[in-house]
């Protein structure tokens, strides 16, 4: 355990390498297409102008408040899923880094960790984009979206260390996540709002007991309403966290100087 | 003052277990449960060693004695099953060149992350990046992608990039000592000064004819043991004396 910190801490301090590699990553995915990372807003326009328009009407929305709303939810969602899937191969990616370069093996969890959370951060402005035309309500609660957003991003850093290191042991770990995630992403109100789950009893249980419904509630809400999310979303996200960070210790503990060889 | 001290090391390879085994095989036979048919290789056994500040060491051995694995334990990339490694200084593991390097990137863009990745501070890269520009020879070049580049242009600016750093434990791989042929009379001398700079140099090679140049010691490895460490005349002649015809 102790090694395990005097490396994560000697990781943190290799600053300078992380972030660069990882805005690197950023940068070199765009680099030769033509429009670069405006690609990021046309996915996600031509996802949320085809989807909003549609579910909108079937679900008997007003689009004025169910596009921000799914703007939002949308661009979070693929906030945990690369964290799990692309984080989930930081290590196997990294591995003519880690077999040649004596560098602590955390130094590759943050390099993901940057390039998705610097991907994720660049998406949002299309969420402010959508949020000034469909004059979605500011305020000093607006700030709330702030612990909501360090909240998410302690998430997806403990994602990207668990599934990391998983994956790199047991190469099936990133397909089954990534089969996980789409059949969650149909049970959380992402493309529907809660409320309408919310008129069934039973149903209402498959949102208070889904984790990932409040992540996201936690930067959604203060985005859309300029106020705190429910309570309960709050707690929630805090037992997350303890979870995650006790299940992260564990797989450290269990796996981290076996990487190199599962490599 | 540097240091490597490496006391009673094993390392093993567990051959198929960590590199072939899947989720279904360790869920059969139960999480963290060794099966009976993983095989280990043991890549270093019960090895000691203390090499003191302005020690060059050379290490030989025929393929597969270990190595390759001995100077990447002493960087700390893969961490023994049993016994201690302390190393003290900064450890420059050198065993290619190119590690870090983006072929989309631009040639100073791939100097400075191959430099950080060395161990350079960033101020310490705006002082040499002039130097390694000038000894790569690439002029413009730099300004466009690396994906440009000839063989030739990319291996001139790895190997400036790379021999730029200031080390103070230093770990090569034969791969570089025995390119010497391919390099230019500047490289074999730009290679000599960063050896010179170091204060430890280790040094696995299998030419013989450059490691007395070089090296005051020499560690004799076989099927992962020590079996001569001394002189380098002596070990070399001990080596020649027991090894096959062929070398």
């Amino acid at each position: 355990m102790q090694v395990t910190i005097r490396d994560v801490v000697r990781s943190a301090r290799l600053w300078h390498i992380w972030t660069r590699l990882g805005l690197q990553d950023v940068r070199l995915k765009f680099r030769r297409s033509a429009i670069g990372a405006a690609w990021i807003f046309v996915n996600l326009a031509v996802l949320v102008l085809s989807i909003g328009f549609i579910y909108a009407n079937l679900l008997g929305q007003s689009p004025g408040e169910f596009i921000p709303y799914l703007t939002i939810g949308m661009i979070l969602w693929g906030y945990l899923t690369s964290s799990i899937v692309d984080g989930g191969n930081a290590f196997v990616n990294s591995e003519g880094y880690i077999k040649q370069i004596s560098l602590p093996i955390y130094v590759y969890i943050f390099r993901y960790f940057v390039s998705i959370s610097v991907t994720t951060l660049v998406t949002m402005c299309a969420f402010v984009i959508v949020a000034v035309v469909y004059r979605v309500p500011v305020g000093p609660g607006t700030l709330l979206v702030i612990p909501g957003l360090l909240m998410l991003m302690t998430t997806s850093l403990l994602l990207i260390t668990i599934f990391a290191h998983l994956n790199a042991r047991f190469r099936d770990v990133a397909h089954m996540a990534s089969v996980g995630m789409q059949v969650l992403f149909y049970v959380t109100p992402v493309i529907f709002p809660a409320h309408l789950l919310r008129q069934s009893r039973s149903l209402s249980l498959v949102i208070d007991l889904n984790p990932m419904y409040h992540l996201l509630e936690v930067v959604r809400r203060p985005l859309l309403t300029s106020g705190p999310a429910d309570w309960q979303s709050y707690v929630a996200v805090a037992l997350i966290l303890a979870v995650l960070s006790a299940v992260a210790a564990g797989v450290i503990a269990v796996f981290q100087r076996r990487i190199v060889f599962a490599l | 003052m540097a240091h490597i001290q490496l006391d009673r090391v094993d390392l093993e390879f567990q051959v198929g277990a960590e590199r072939h085994d899947t989720l279904k095989s360790a869920m059969r036979s139960g999480f963290g449960r060794r099966r009976t048919e993983v095989r280990t290789a043991k890549a270093l056994k019960d090895l000691s060693l203390t090499i003191k500040s302005g020690e060059r060491v050379g290490l030989i051995g025929h393929n597969g004695a270990g190595k390759s694995t001995l100077l990447k334990v002493m960087a700390g990339i893969y961490p023994p099953q049993r016994g201690t490694v302390v190393t003290d200084g900064h450890v420059c593991p050198m065993f290619e060149f190119v590690t870090g390097f983006e072929m989309e990137a631009t040639g100073w863009e791939n100097i400075r992350t191959r430099a950080l990745l060395l161990g350079m501070s960033p101020k310490e890269i705006d002082q040499k990046i002039d130097g390694i520009a000038a000894f790569s020879n690439l002029g413009e070049f730099l300004d466009i992608p690396v994906r440009h580049y000839s063989t030739g242009m990319f291996v001139r600016l790895a190997f400036a990039t790379s021999t730029a750093v200031d080390p103070q434990i230093l770990l090569l791989d034969e791969v570089m000592a025995a390119g010497d042929a391919a390099f230019i009379e500047s490289a074999r001398q730009r290679m000599n000064e960063l050896m010179l700079r170091a204060s430890i140099v280790v040094f696995a090679s299998h030419s013989l004819d450059v490691l007395p140049t070089f090296c005051d010691r020499t560690i004799l490895l076989k099927e992962g043991r020590i079996v001569a460490d001394g002189p380098t005349a002596d070990v070399v002649r001990r080596y020649t004396g027991s090894a096959s015809p062929r070398t």
